[in-house]
């Protein structure tokens, strides 16, 4: 039986101005899986990732992390659940890559050889070494992306929560980013992954969220919800790269 | 380019503990407040051997001071035109005194030596070494938060570039539609300023969440210092130097 991770229940939050929001979220994010979270813009798919390491405060609703509520001890969630923002910009705080990734573990008052060991290990496994004393403001988009995915790595997350993490990336640093993320899910990451951008990323994943106006309108495997993206304001996977297994092809849009 | 950029490399300054530089920087700084031209002599030669020890292209650094170069001609002439004495050039009613060209040829060459010992420091040390020794030296004051201080100044030197390029993607973009034919300059201070503003405000916004969600706290892992050993030879020869201007 698959371990739980997280159990978010009838998740409610509204925005002050009576604009978006989420209502009534309820799913459960298991260890190990790859879940996307899919939505055309402003459907609530970040304010809904806010929620499950607590940035946001639900107006109604709860989300437990093995089974402890996530506001009861804010540290744990938000060790155990890191999140890599849209903006990497924003998201990187430090003048060097090392002191970047860095940055959390200091942040959790970890003795100095322990944070010096994390970054080192975690700038290996993502062949940043040579980069290590680098301004983050000079690296590409995607080494960037990468940066900030190793200073969440380097924290020991047990869920990795992405939002839109292929916005602004050529084709070739969404491939490397993708093949990253995948690699890291085979190695028993759990991911969470907010994208509109289904089909670069569907291959890799095991179940599919598809978020309407802020509601929770799919839940399940990738190859039995995608029929359900196109009326949810989804762009559907091109015909031509999908496996025959994924129905129904009639809903499609052909190859350009 | 910015000259006050770091450079990276392994000379005897890189190497050197930041909290070390800080304090010679302060003691030539302190030293110059009373240097006369022999002492000025003597520095010179010892921020000439260093800019070429660490790597510094001396041609380079003169060029990227040649601004400040003609800011300290301007004060060595308004000193030479001011102070009376011996009359040594005189020309329309204009007289440039011995004295006034000694003054202010010795206060110009301690501002440049302050300059290039500016420059030679930034340019040697990394901007988080920075920070973590005016966390080092802040953390003896009561009452003041060094921690907090130290990621406002990582902050700073991070967001700064961040800011000036923001400013100027917002100018390309109020050019693109013809906002430079405007000349009204409250007018184009606004139309930049505004949408900077904004865009600023979110990005902090956005710093902070970003903080939060990676458990900022002021209760962090102290910095970490790398000395090299020779700190105290630094030390002692600065205090020296320091001490004999004192009493000269």
């Amino acid at each position: 039986m698959a371990t739980k991770i997280l159990e978010i229940n009838d998740l409610t939050h509204r925005y002050p101005d009576g604009d978006g929001g989420i209502f009534d979220i309820s799913f459960s994010v298991n260890k190990g899986e790859f879940i996307i979270l899919a939505g055309q813009n402003g459907s609530g798919k970040t304010t809904l990732i806010r929620h499950l390491n607590g940035l946001f405060k639900p107006a109604a609703g709860t989300i437990r992390l093995h089974g402890q509520d996530i506001f009861k001890d804010l540290t744990h969630t938000r060790k155990t659940v890191g999140m890599v923002f849209q903006d990497a910009d924003t998201q990187i705080v430090c003048d060097t890559v090392f002191d970047e990734v860095a940055f959390g573990p200091e942040n959790l008052n970890l003795d100095r050889t322990l944070v010096n060991t994390k970054v080192n290990t975690v700038l290996d496994q993502l062949n940043l070494t040579e980069l290590s004393s680098r301004n983050p403001a000079t690296l590409s988009g995607g080494e960037k992306r990468k940066l900030t995915i190793a200073g969440i790595l380097a924290m020991d997350p047990e869920v990795i929560v992405f939002d839109e993490p292929f916005a602004n990336l050529d084709h070739p640093g969404t491939q490397s980013l993708l093949a990253l993320i995948s690699e890291l899910n085979k190695n028993g990451q759990t991911i969470i992954m907010a994208t509109h951008d289904v089909e670069t990323v569907m291959r890799s994943a095991s179940r599919l969220l598809i978020i309407s106006r802020g509601r929770l309108v799919a839940d399940g495997k990738v190859t039995q919800m995608i029929r359900h993206l196109e009326s949810n304001g989804i762009k559907p996977p091109c015909t031509c790269t999908m496996e025959p297994s994924f129905p129904p092809m009639s809903m499609t849009p052909p190859c350009q | 380019m910015n000259p006050f950029m770091f450079k990276p490399g392994n000379s005897l300054l890189h190497g050197l503990d930041t909290r070390c530089k800080v304090f010679l920087v302060c003691m030539v700084s302190l030293s110059l407040v009373n240097a006369n031209f022999p002492a000025c002599g003597i520095l010179f030669g010892v921020l000439a051997f260093f800019t070429k020890n660490s790597g510094l292209r001396i041609g380079q650094t003169l060029k990227h001071l040649r601004y400040f170069i003609l800011f300290l001609v301007f004060i060595l002439l308004s000193r030479a035109l001011t102070i009376s004495g011996d009359p040594l050039v005189s020309l329309h009613g204009m007289t440039i005194s011995t004295q006034g060209l000694y003054q202010g040829s010795l206060v110009a060459l301690r501002f440049f030596l302050i300059m290039v010992t500016g420059l030679v420091f930034s340019a040697t040390t990394r901007p988080s070494s920075l920070k973590s020794a005016a966390q080092w030296y802040l953390k003896p004051i009561p009452l003041v938060p060094e921690k907090r201080v130290a990621i406002m100044i990582s902050l700073a030197l991070r967001f700064l570039p961040l800011l000036i390029q923001q400013a100027q993607e917002t100018s390309n973009a109020i050019c693109a539609r013809c906002g430079n034919l405007e000349k009204n300059p409250v007018k184009r201070f606004v139309r930049l300023t505004l949408p900077l503003l904004k865009k600023t405000f979110l990005s902090a916004d956005h710093l902070i969440l970003a903080m939060e969600a990676r458990c900022y706290c002021e209760d962090r892992t102290d910095p970490e210092f790398k000395p090299s050993g020779k700190e105290s030879i630094f030390i002692v020869i600065s205090l020296t130097f320091w001490f004999c201007l004192l009493l000269a």
